[in-house]
């Protein structure tokens, strides 16, 4: 690189001899090489600019491109994101123990506006008026009106309603999907289903949880998306369920009771086959919880079956009875002195209607029912090891019952279990116990011996839980109950071709405030079929019945319970796949040997 | 005395300049002006206010101080470098101690009629001043390990203010625009690979940090990030944004929904609508063809500044003019980039579109330069 010297000596020299400044020569040579070095740094920065321009052209495309990617993309909501909880993810079903559907997810539609979007507020909201009578035109046409932006107007439509909003044509008014919870047998097994509620909720998706029942006890399970949607099975028995709800319906119209509940238990298994509660209510349209001044176990939200604890009575003297046996004090055929009057802590012991029923066997003392002659054993037992019998029959926790409302069903018992307590709990009062509990216990009597825990879900085999006692004290127990059926205080028990046993159960409701009414009863009727080998227990609970019979008001057991619960047996035993025991009635007039 | 004053004679003077300045530029900053209007009364529901208005004010004042700016000779301005750079230091240094807190961030000096954001202001003076650095500096010294250290604490100085304010974008941006101006002046690449490895080992520090108590970024920058990573992992949260604007340019597909007719924008799915998400409710209005279009007018306007760039042989004018372009490239490059899903969200706006007075101010006194820079070139031959 030849720079252009400043002061050429040779062109200097030449310009002096001229005479002319030579000065001149060296500016305009200073200015060459400045343009020379000018023009060397921009052919330099031009080549840079070149890898600038480059990398925008490449940055553009990138833009470019991209924005012609994302316009061809169809425009999509999210689905799911870790902070929004799987929102629309589908709950898994519910089904009975032959996979029959319980509960199961239903499209509908939510229904809001926005207001900036609106071509005609007014003629929007007299629409929807329209449609929906329970709006008020005038609050609407205010709202879409005002400054509100958004705003929610129904959360589950029906495709008719959908339509007819669709109609109405404001592009204001826009739906969001909504999966919602279907119970497609409405009222059937409701206390044990339930519900489901929304939890969050957005435009385009609700969450569903569960509010009550297995929907709520097993709410993780059914909303867990690594279940792949396989349905949760119950040990229900849908027909069975329907069945025995319509039963215990009639029988407490019958017996003009205010309440009933029922419950069919495997004794094997523990396997709850139908529990009733009535009144009962619709999980599909949930109604709210009792406000304040009512009792909340009158609502039809409250689980008799289950949550409701009663001292149930008479139907606690098997117990007594079996536990005598069990420990050797005595046998079936025992005699015991059943007169009167006897006296516990100076508090009277007597007798349904003041009998006295003198010497009495211990199967007897079942069949009459006898408080004295159970009081009498249950002395021979003591305190403590009735304690410990009843709780190794579980009558001191809630039940293990899955379903969310069992933890409610916490048994009542005296703190101080004196001579007193020991002698009335013995024929079941002052020991409060769900139904399930007494299932559960009679359950033990029918499998010859072992505690089984009620359960809501399908079971594969026997569950038997420790043995409480034996297979010997099981079997008189079930001999006693028989009897109880057969000539005893639950003769109306008897089902043409299943041989009933059972046990009656008549106790006084408790006042609030101390005492018992003279009036109102919880009749129960814990029974066990077929009656030689059980395989079920069923236990009927009518909450004060009271029916006229021959002239009289009758509200024992023995008049209310016990053939609602004979009734629901000859229903149920049936499709329970139990053959009846006697030859039924020639239906026609044709027979093997007719020709 | 630069090259540039050997040749001032050939310049237009007085009035004259008017008719020199390029109008093709002006026209196209109007333009796209106007797009940001339209787009801002659309975010508004059909209406001038709260946005539009203000916004066509601003760029009345705007355009007045690009006139001004474009009247005075370029020479004037770089004169000015050193006095601009050092006014704009101590704003960002004032803004630590009287500025207001906007959105978590300290970023603006409340001055009455309108809020200074002088990281904005930094983004000019910063150019004029690497711009009157080079002109200054003789050639054969660009590359020379002093002389390279003297830009490059002009540029980080600010820069490391900025992120005091916290504003990752702008730090970013500063750097950028300054690397950028320091390669066009033509210091030696080695320096840039040096500076990118030493890139790479920074961001790799950075998230090693993560967790441990000398994390060097705060929590949001952070899962700012992690959403720019996979924003789909949470479309609700962070995501949310992006998740948000990338529908609206779906639905507006090739043609868009039609003036006015946004639904994703004009319903209030997305925050910052009117500013740094303005360019969603135009894809989705007009669709890919609108958004197009508005690159296209930014790549005219860069178009033009490098060619008043390539045709002024004045080292100052043309240093000023490229970074001028640079920044105004990584302005809109980001953004879009940004509400595509291209980079994370750093709260850039839209040149010249997004609503705000401190950057089209800043915008409009920048390409007075340009402007001026055009008018004041020297001519061969008059």
């Amino acid at each position: 690189m030849s720079r252009i010297p400043l002061r050429p000596l040779a062109r200097i020299l030449e310009a002096r001899s001229k005479g002319e400044n030579p000065d001149v020569i060296e500016r305009e040579n200073i200015r060459q090489r400045h343009e020379e070095m000018q023009d060397r740094a921009r052919a330099r920065a031009e080549g840079r600019l070149l890898v600038l321009g480059v990398f925008f052209f490449c940055a553009f495309s990138v833009v470019g491109a991209r924005m012609g990617l994302l316009a061809t993309s169809e425009a999509q909501e999210p689905l799911a994101s870790a902070q929004g909880a799987n929102i629309a993810t589908q709950r898994a079903d519910i089904v009975d123990r032959e996979g029959r559907i319980l509960a199961t997810n239903f499209e509908t539609h939510s229904l809001y506006a926005q207001p900036p979007l609106m071509v005609d507020p007014v003629a929007a909201a007299a629409g929807l008026a329209q449609v929906f009578p329970d709006l008020d035109k005038e609050r609407l046409i205010k709202d879409f009106t005002g400054k509100r932006k958004f705003i929610w107007i129904k959360k589950r439509i029906s495709p008719e309603q959908k339509q007819a909003v669709h109609d109405i044509g404001d592009p204001g008014l826009l739906f969001g999907p909504r999966e919602m919870r279907l119970y497609p047998n409405g009222m059937l097994a409701a206390h044990v289903l339930g519900g489901a509620g929304f939890g969050k909720e957005g435009v385009n998706a609700a969450e569903v949880i569960g509010v009550a029942g297995v929907e709520k006890q097993f709410d993780g399970y059914l909303r867990d998306p690594a279940n792949g949607a396989k349905p949760l099975k119950l040990s229900l028995d849908l027909t069975v369920q329907a069945a025995a709800e319509r039963v215990l319906l009639g029988g407490m119209k019958i017996m003009n009771a205010k309440g009933a509940s029922s419950v069919l238990m495997n004794v094997h298994t523990g396997e709850v086959i139908s529990v009733a509660s009535l009144p009962a209510f619709d999980p599909n349209d949930r109604p709210r919880p009792p406000t304040s001044g009512f009792d909340p176990s009158d609502s039809p939200l409250f689980n008799r079956a289950v949550q409701g604890v009663y001292e149930l009575g008479s139907v606690y003297k098997i117990f007594t009875a079996a536990q005598a046996v069990d420990l050797g004090l005595v046998n079936s055929e025992t005699v015991i002195d059943t007169s009167g009057p006897m006296r516990i802590g100076g508090f009277p012991i007597g007798e349904f209607r003041n009998k006295n029923y003198g010497k009495l066997s211990v199967a007897d003392i079942i069949v009459k029912s006898s408080n004295r002659g159970t009081g009498r054993l249950a002395m021979q037992i003591g305190s403590k090891r009735q304690q410990d019998f009843l709780n190794s029959l579980g009558m001191f926790d809630p039940t293990p019952f899955e379903i969310v409302e069992a933890q409610g069903g916490q048994p009542l018992f005296p703190k101080q279990w004196g001579e007193l307590s020991t002698v009335t709990i013995s024929y079941g009062h002052g020991l409060s116990t769900s139904p399930m509990h007494l299932a559960a216990g009679y359950a033990a009597i029918a499998n010859g011996g072992h505690y089984v825990s009620p359960t809501i879900l399908r079971q594969k085999g026997p569950q038997y839980g420790p043995r409480v006692m034996s297979p010997t004290a099981a079997r008189q127990a079930r001999k006693m109950l028989r009897k109880v059926v057969t000539s005893g205080t639950a003769s109306f028990g008897e089902v043409p071709g299943y041989a009933v046993g059972g046990k009656t159960g008549t106790a006084d409701k408790p006042k609030p405030r101390g005492g018992y009414y003279e009036d109102k009863v919880i009749a129960t009727f814990a029974t066990l079929f077929p009656a030689h080998d059980p395989k079920y227990v069923l236990v009927v609970t009518l909450d004060e019945p009271s029916i006229l019979a021959y002239g009289k008001k009758r509200r024992t057991a023995g008049w209310t319970a016990v053939p609602v619960a004979a009734e629901m047996i000859g229903r149920i035993a049936p499709l329970l796949g139990l053959r009846p025991e006697v030859e039924p009635g020639e239906t026609a007039g044709i027979t093997l040997t007719s020709n | 005395m630069s090259y540039l004053e050997y040749t001032v004679k050939s310049t237009p003077t007085g009035l004259r300049k008017v008719f020199y300045m390029n109008w093709a530029l002006t026209v196209l900053l109007m333009s796209v002006a106007g797009v940001g209007f339209l787009m801002l009364y659309s975010v508004a529901g059909g209406s001038f206010t709260p946005w539009a208005e203000p916004q066509m004010k601003r760029f009345a004042l705007g355009l007045a101080v690009m006139m001004f700016v474009a009247m005075v000779p370029i020479w004037f301005w770089r004169n000015m470098a050193v006095v601009a750079y050092l006014i704009s230091i101590i704003l960002l240094i004032s803004v630590e101690f009287f500025g207001t807190v906007g959105m978590g961030a300290q970023r603006w000096i409340d001055i009455g009629f309108m809020r200074l954001q002088p990281s904005e202001l930094m983004k000019i003076t910063l150019v004029m001043l690497l711009a009157a650095y080079y002109d200054w500096l003789p050639g054969n010294k660009t590359s020379r390990p002093f002389w390279v250290l003297i830009p490059v604490i002009m540029i980080l100085f600010p820069t490391f203010l900025v992120l005091r304010q916290p504003d990752l974008g702008t730090s970013i941006l500063l750097m950028a625009a300054g690397g950028g101006l320091m390669f066009l002046a033509g210091v030696h690449w080695a320096y840039f690979a040096a500076v990118i490895a030493a890139g790479v080992g920074l961001v790799t520090a950075v998230f090693q940090s993560r967790g441990t108590e000398w994390q060097l970024l705060k929590n949001y920058q952070y899962r700012r990030i992690d959403t720019f990573l996979d924003p789909s992992s949470d479309p609700l949260g962070a995501g949310y944004h992006i998740t948000q604007s990338k529908i609206a340019l779906g639905s507006g597909g090739w043609t868009g929904r039609g003036f006015m007719q946004g639904t994703q924008s004009r319903l209030n799915f997305l925050p910052e609508k009117h500013t740094d998400f303005i360019f969603t409710t135009l894809a989705e209005e007009f669709g890919f063809v609108g958004g197009f279009s508005l690159l296209g007018l930014y790549s005219l306007i860069i178009l033009f500044c490098i060619t008043t760039a390539l045709a002024t042989k004045d080292r100052f004018s043309s240093l000023v003019t490229l970074g001028i372009s640079i920044n105004f490239f990584l302005f809109f490059a980001v953004n879009m980039s940004m509400v595509m899903g291209l980079a994370p969200v750093v709260g850039v706006p839209l040149p010249m579109v997004s609503y705000g007075g401190s950057a089209m101010l800043v915008l409009m006194v920048a390409f007075g330069l340009v402007q001026s820079a055009h008018i004041h070139r020297p001519r061969l031959g008059s």
